[in-house]
Formats: structure tokens, C-alpha cells, sequence
């Protein structure tokens, strides 16, 4: 889809030049952790992939990113001990499902500024199910004490209200989603760590069981136990013979409208302008997506705000776009088909699929020439959708 | 059951809100005077047929609805409402509930 040579730009923009992704690493993802499996133990299976995958051992990295909703009662630093890092640089990012997105930008801009040489950005969770029906009741206050009494079905309900808002909005019907689920789960069966890679027909897709109505099964995310790892350093420290990532440009948006619009939008919006300045391409330029997909609907919110839906017209980029695989999008099945541990695993899952991809090394489920790519974060459902949102356009180093 | 929803309203610029904040997102008060919300309108309702980590779970009506007062909030529904509907508010402790008008 790209239309504008990059080097077009280059003199002009304003980039990371001496940061970048070298390397990525997960764990399994499985929907039922042992008893002997953790939280703690996903990632540090995620970490010793990474530093594998980077060449790299535990003592190089003198940086960690953490996020986890199930790390608790340890923060970062434990991690780090646990881990037996000595770091210089530490940070715990709490914002969900955009917090690999958030760390991200701040990993770069750490090594940037030579805070830290080598980032190891890790997420996970093993909540099992029940752990995270406790998580989805306490999100935050405003979700204790107005929300969970209700029954409200944690984020599923919040945002069945939210699809059912956009479906009349944007005259949507139930199948427009469908394409979304079913194109998702054709790349999943190219991820060995996709957690569901059958095929899936639309007649599959409609006769799924209701969770909270207008969301069916498909809909909504498989909670797995997993982790997920990056490394970010100076290009010049990527394994020979592989492109390392940059990233050509950063936003993050954190209560962009106080919960008084109606979530169709998303904090993308206030920064996609911006976004896509910095980087120096437009939307149209960009080789394939990761798109943060808690639910389909967001998916849609998303791709709109980031200008990538002609004439916003959704349904028709669902079904044609995305239903037909023109442009790909989630293309390790995203965490509808692949899994999601936790929105800050799965945010970093994205992530992690778009360096794969722009290094050439995704295998069966590849994109062909890919060197341009935008990836998007989405999370803390504060009360009626999700307040945060950050995004980057990710560039394949030559 | 208490009747009406409670919702602040900013002493300084009036604007209404649920839930309530430190300060107000339009002018930043810091002043704010509860009032009882007891109707809104029903824009989006969803039931809720399964809960994560719930077997025996019976399903439960939840909608998106506009108050008189301004605020869009979240309730429960004891009734099964369609989009539309006027209801009436009450709270159970500190959650808010609605009721088809009678």
C-alpha cells in the first residue's frame, strides 16, 4: 500500500537513530498454567528468549520495562532481583493494554538519552480465569464500587454497550465484526503460539454463544497465562545478518476526553495527525498493522482514528479490508486468536509480531517486502471505555 | 434501595458529573454540590449471559443511559428495557440501578 518512498522523508524527520528493537522473546501461551507456572515464571521464560533471540545474556541489560496485572505484591525491583539484574534504569507502567506500547516509548527514549544501553521490556500475567474476573471487578475504584456490583461482566459488558453504540453510529451488523475474528484466526494458524488456530467460518461466528449481547464468544479474548520480552539498544548491537527496528515516531494519549464522550473514538484521535507528521509517511504507506484488539469494535475505533478507514466508513473496511486480508492486520492472530495474558502481554504481543514482520522472520504467515508498519496500544477501562491509548510507526532498519 | 443516583455537580461552572472527581474537567473546581439523579433515557443495553470464572451465573441486564441531570452512567436493569425507555433511578449502596417507569 505504501505510495511514498521512504527516503523521501528522510532528511526532514525527526527520528530515533540510535534506538532500536533488536530483539523479541515469549513464553507459551496456555489457558490453564500449571501450579508450578507463575506470573514470575512466564516472564522469566519470555526474558531468557529475548536475550537469546538478541544474542545477548541477563548481564547486558542495565534497563528493564515491566507491566503485569497479576505481579502484585512485587513491582519492578523484584523482578529485577529475582531475575538477578543490576539495572540503571527501571520502570513499571500501569496502564493495561497500552502499557507495551507506553514502555516502548520510553525504552527508546532511555537509550537515546544513554540513561540505559540495553532495555529489556517484558510483560505477562497468569491470572487463570477466576484470577481475572477478580482483576476485571478491580480495576479502579470507580470500577469496585459503581460497576462490579452490577454483575456488569467486567471490560465484556462495558464494551458490548460500546459496540452496540457503534453499530448504530456506523450502521454496522453482527457479521462486519465476524470479519475481523474470522480474518484473524486464518493468520492465527501460522502462529505455533496462537492458542487457537482452527478456521473459522462466519456460519461459526454467528452461532457462537452469546457473552454479554452484542459480543459473542468470538468476540471477546481468551485469557491465557504468557508473557512476552523486546530488547531495545543501539542498532549496531542487532545480531548480524538481521535488520533491527526503529522506531520513526511515538504518541501516547491518558484521559483524553474524562469518560464524558462515547468511546468511539479513542485517545488515538488527539495524536494521529501528529503521529504520522513525525513519522514522516502517511497512513496509506504503512505494509501491515498491530492493532490492539480487546475487542472488535476497538479494533474499528482505532484503525478510524489512525486515518487508515476511507470515508470512515468501517463496514466496508471490515468486510473488504480486513474480510478479504487486502491489508493485514493482527497478522499473528491477533490476542482473539492467539491469546490475550493480560492487556500489557498482549499489547507487547502486537508489537513483537510487527518487528517479526519487518525483520523478515514472521515464516508462513510473512508479509511480503514488509518495511513499514504502524502498531497500537488501548487500555484501562476507567469506566465506560478505555482512557488510554499510545501508538508508533515502526520502520525496518536496513 | 435509595431513590435517584447521586451526581455532583461543580459549584463553579455547573457542569454535572458521575462518577464523582477531585476536580472538575471543564474548569477545574474544586467545589461540588451532590444532587439526586432520578430519571435518564435508555440508549444501549446489553444482557449479561457469562461471567469469567462463574458457574452458576444467572444473567443480568446492564445499560448505558443519559440522566435528566446530563451525566451518561452505567446501571443495572431490573427490567428488561429496550433503548428508548425512561427509567427510574436508585442506587443499591453505591451501585446505580434503573427500573422501567411504571
Amino acid at each position: 500500500m505504501r505510495l511514498v518512498p521512504l527516503n523521501a522523508f528522510a532528511a526532514t524527520t525527526p527520528m530515533h537513530a540510535n534506538a532500536a528493537i533488536i530483539g523479541v522473546g515469549q513464553s507459551a501461551y496456555v489457558r490453564r498454567p500449571e501450579p508450578q507456572q507463575s506470573t514470575h515464571t512466564f516472564m522469566r521464560d519470555a526474558v531468557l528468549a529475548a536475550l537469546a533471540d538478541a544474542g545477548l545474556g541477563a548481564r547486558d541489560a542495565d534497563g528493564m520495562a515491566v507491566a503485569s496485572m497479576s505481579l502484585a505484591p512485587d513491582t519492578a525491583v523484584d523482578l529485577a532481583w529475582k531475575l538477578g539484574l543490576s539495572l540503571r534504569w527501571l520502570l513499571q507502567d500501569t496502564n493495561g493494554g497500552s502499557s507495551a506500547m507506553n514502555m516502548l516509548g520510553h525504552a527508546v527514549r532511555a537509550v537515546e538519552s544513554a540513561a540505559a544501553s540495553v532495555v529489556l521490556m517484558v510483560a505477562g500475567d497468569a491470572t487463570g480465569l477466576a484470577g481475572y474476573a477478580r482483576v476485571a471487578s478491580n480495576l479502579n475504584l470507580v470500577t469496585q464500587m459503581h460497576l462490579a456490583p452490577l454483575g456488569h461482566g467486567g471490560p465484556n459488558g462495558v464494551y458490548a454497550l460500546v459496540t452496540s453504540r457503534q453499530m448504530k453510529k456506523y450502521g454496522l451488523q453482527k457479521s462486519d465484526y465476524g470479519h475481523i475474528a474470522i480474518a484473524q484466526r486464518a493468520w492465527a494458524a501460522g502462529n505455533p503460539f496462537a492458542v487457537y488456530r482452527a478456521p473459522m467460518t462466519m456460519a461459526d461466528y454467528l452461532a457462537a454463544p452469546m457473552v454479554a449481547d452484542p459480543l459473542c464468544r468470538y468476540d471477546c479474548v481468551p485469557v491465557v497465562a504468557g508473557a512476552q520480552a523486546m530488547i531495545v539498544a543501539h542498532p549496531d548491537r542487532c545480531p548480524q545478518g538481521r535488520a533491527s527496528v526503529r522506531v520513526r515516531a511515538h504518541r501516547a494519549s491518558f484521559n483524553y476526553d474524562s469518560q464524558e464522550g462515547d468511546g468511539l473514538a479513542t485517545g488515538i484521535a488527539t495524536f494521529a495527525r501528529e503521529l504520522w507528521q513525525e513519522a514522516g509517511v502517511r497512513p496509506e504507506d504503512v505494509d501491515l498493522a498491530s492493532i490492539y484488539d480487546d475487542y472488535p469494535a476497538i479494533v474499528l475505533a482505532q484503525l478510524d482514528d489512525l486515518g487508515l478507514i476511507a470515508d470512515h466508513d468501517l463496514g466496508r473496511f471490515a468486510r473488504r479490508e480486513i474480510g478479504e486480508r487486502i491489508f493485514p492486520i493482527n497478522t499473528w492472530g491477533g490476542m482473539l486468536s492467539a491469546g490475550q495474558p493480560g492487556g500489557p502481554a498482549g499489547g507487547l504481543n502486537g508489537i513483537a509480531e510487527a518487528v517479526l514482520q519487518l525483520q523478515h522472520r514472521a515464516g508462513e504467515r510473512q508479509v511480503k517486502d514488509a518495511r513499514l508498519a504502524v502498531a497500537t496500544g488501548y487500555g484501562m477501562t476507567m469506566y465506560r471505555y478505555g482512557g488510554t491509548a499510545a501508538a508508533a510507526v515502526l520502520e525496518r532498519l536496513e | 434501595m435509595t431513590p435517584g443516583v447521586t451526581i455532583w455537580r461543580c459549584e463553579r461552572c455547573r457542569a454535572a458529573l458521575f462518577p464523582q472527581r477531585l476536580l472538575c474537567p471543564h474548569c477545574h473546581g474544586d467545589a461540588f454540590v451532590e444532587e439526586r439523579a432520578h430519571e435518564a433515557a435508555v440508549e444501549e443495553v446489553s444482557t449479561i449471559h457469562h461471567m469469567l470464572g462463574q458457574a452458576d451465573w444467572h444473567p443480568r441486564h446492564i445499560a448505558s443511559v443519559r440522566t435528566a441531570a446530563g451525566p451518561r452512567i452505567t446501571v443495572g436493569l431490573t427490567d428488561d428495557c429496550a433503548p428508548g425507555t425512561v427509567i427510574d433511578l436508585f442506587e443499591d449502596g453505591t451501585a446505580p440501578y434503573g427500573a422501567a417507569r411504571k
